[in-house]
């Protein structure tokens, strides 16, 4: 009987070293170790925040630190993705990450009310701005030019670069002829109130 | 195997798309090195409040294409019942017809092989006009187009002007 005992006793013995071992453990030593990883769990570091704004300073620190969080901390593909597409996808709404006070961009909370993500306007995004012709110059949309002529007929390319090329021009096209437009009926609304 | 139909099927989109463009949209992929992966302009109709607005999508095409449908993600600002606020778009021919977890949906009204592309973007353009509120996927956009509309069209233009860089 005894023996049974004893025999048993060995391993509940080992059991409850290695529990009373982990319950120190747990208490005395993680807690130092818990509280110093990483300052933010999930963010991306800082300083490839700033390298990336540096050299972009048009794009938005949180769409930054989201891409650079969905892509692993990597510096050359979000500055390939900025290159390659004129700016960065806009982050969930629910992403808010902190952002130095003194870098939050002016553009913040333009109207007031509702959620408004700091989105870049498609100006700056498909970096327009050198195309927006003076308004009052040219006051109907592109009929001037024969290249924009030409560019309604032909279409598709069998060349790849040129296809790229051509829709390319018409988004362009798109996004510029919408802005004139709404000048344009801004200008209208202004003539009509004065 | 299955991705090179994909691409072929997209690229004969594509060319179709760009040959005979649909009214008020251009869409094509962001680079031809990656077929699966599209951008797309869409103009907002016109007598709503999205009038004069260009929308920008990323549209992402999986391998089995044209089996499954792409998903549709605006990549700016649209405050719109049927559109989450992360963007990603929410109408019926976006969902495969084997997954409609409310039931309303009817199966023609959901993806199938013989949509396209084209038609996607068809049928956004006119759920801005007319937003469904039977599924919102931005239920304060769906509270307001519902209890306050003046305010839910005068932040959209606000939206519209601001994307444009007017203000």
């Amino acid at each position: 009987m005894s023996d049974q005992q004893q025999t048993l006793s060995i391993p509940s013995l080992l059991l409850l070293a290695a529990f009373t071992a982990l319950t120190i453990r747990y208490f005395f030593f993680t807690k130092p170790s818990t509280t110093t990883p990483r300052a933010n769990p999930r963010g991306a570091n800082p300083a490839d925040v700033e390298q990336v704004v540096t050299m972009f300073p048009q794009i938005g620190r949180r769409e930054i630190i989201w891409d650079l969080q969905r892509n692993g901390g990597s510096i050359a593909a979000t500055t390939e993705r900025i290159l390659a597409r004129g700016g960065l996808d806009a982050p969930p709404l629910s992403f808010q990450p902190p952002i130095p006070a003194s870098a939050t961009p002016s553009t913040a909370g333009t109207s007031p009310g509702q959620m408004k993500p700091a989105h870049v306007d498609l100006i700056t995004r498909y970096n327009l701005s050198s195309k927006i012709s003076s308004p009052l110059s040219t006051p109907s949309d592109g009929t001037g030019t024969g290249s924009q002529r030409g560019s309604q007929t032909q279409t598709w390319s069998n060349n790849k670069n040129e296809r790229q090329a051509l829709l390319q021009r018409r988004r362009e096209e798109m996004i510029l002829n919408a802005r004139k437009k709404l000048e344009e009926k801004e200008r209208q609304q202004l003539g009509q109130r004065t | 195997m299955a991705s090179t139909i994909a691409s072929r099927r997209l690229f004969h989109e594509y060319k179709l798309l760009t040959s005979n463009p649909p009214d008020g949209i251009t869409a094509g992929p962001v680079s031809e090195d990656d077929i699966f992966l599209w951008e797309a302009l869409i103009q907002g109709p016109d007598g709503t409040p999205f009038e004069g607005g260009i929308f920008p999508a990323e549209l992402k095409f999986p391998k089995d294409y044209p089996l499954n449908p792409p998903s549709m993600r605006f990549t700016s600002e649209v405050w719109h019942p049927n559109v989450y606020p992360t963007g990603l778009v929410c109408i019926s021919i976006l969902h495969a017809p084997g997954d409609d977890p409310n039931h309303y949906e009817k199966a023609s009204e959901r993806w199938s092989p013989i949509q396209s592309v084209e038609k996607i973007l068809i049928s956004v353009m006119s759920m801005l006009a007319e937003p469904n509120d039977e599924s919102p996927a931005n239920i304060e956009a769906a509270k307001m187009w519902r209890d306050r509309r003046e305010e839910f069209e005068r932040v959209v233009r606000e939206g519209v002007r601001r994307s444009l860089g007017v203000s």
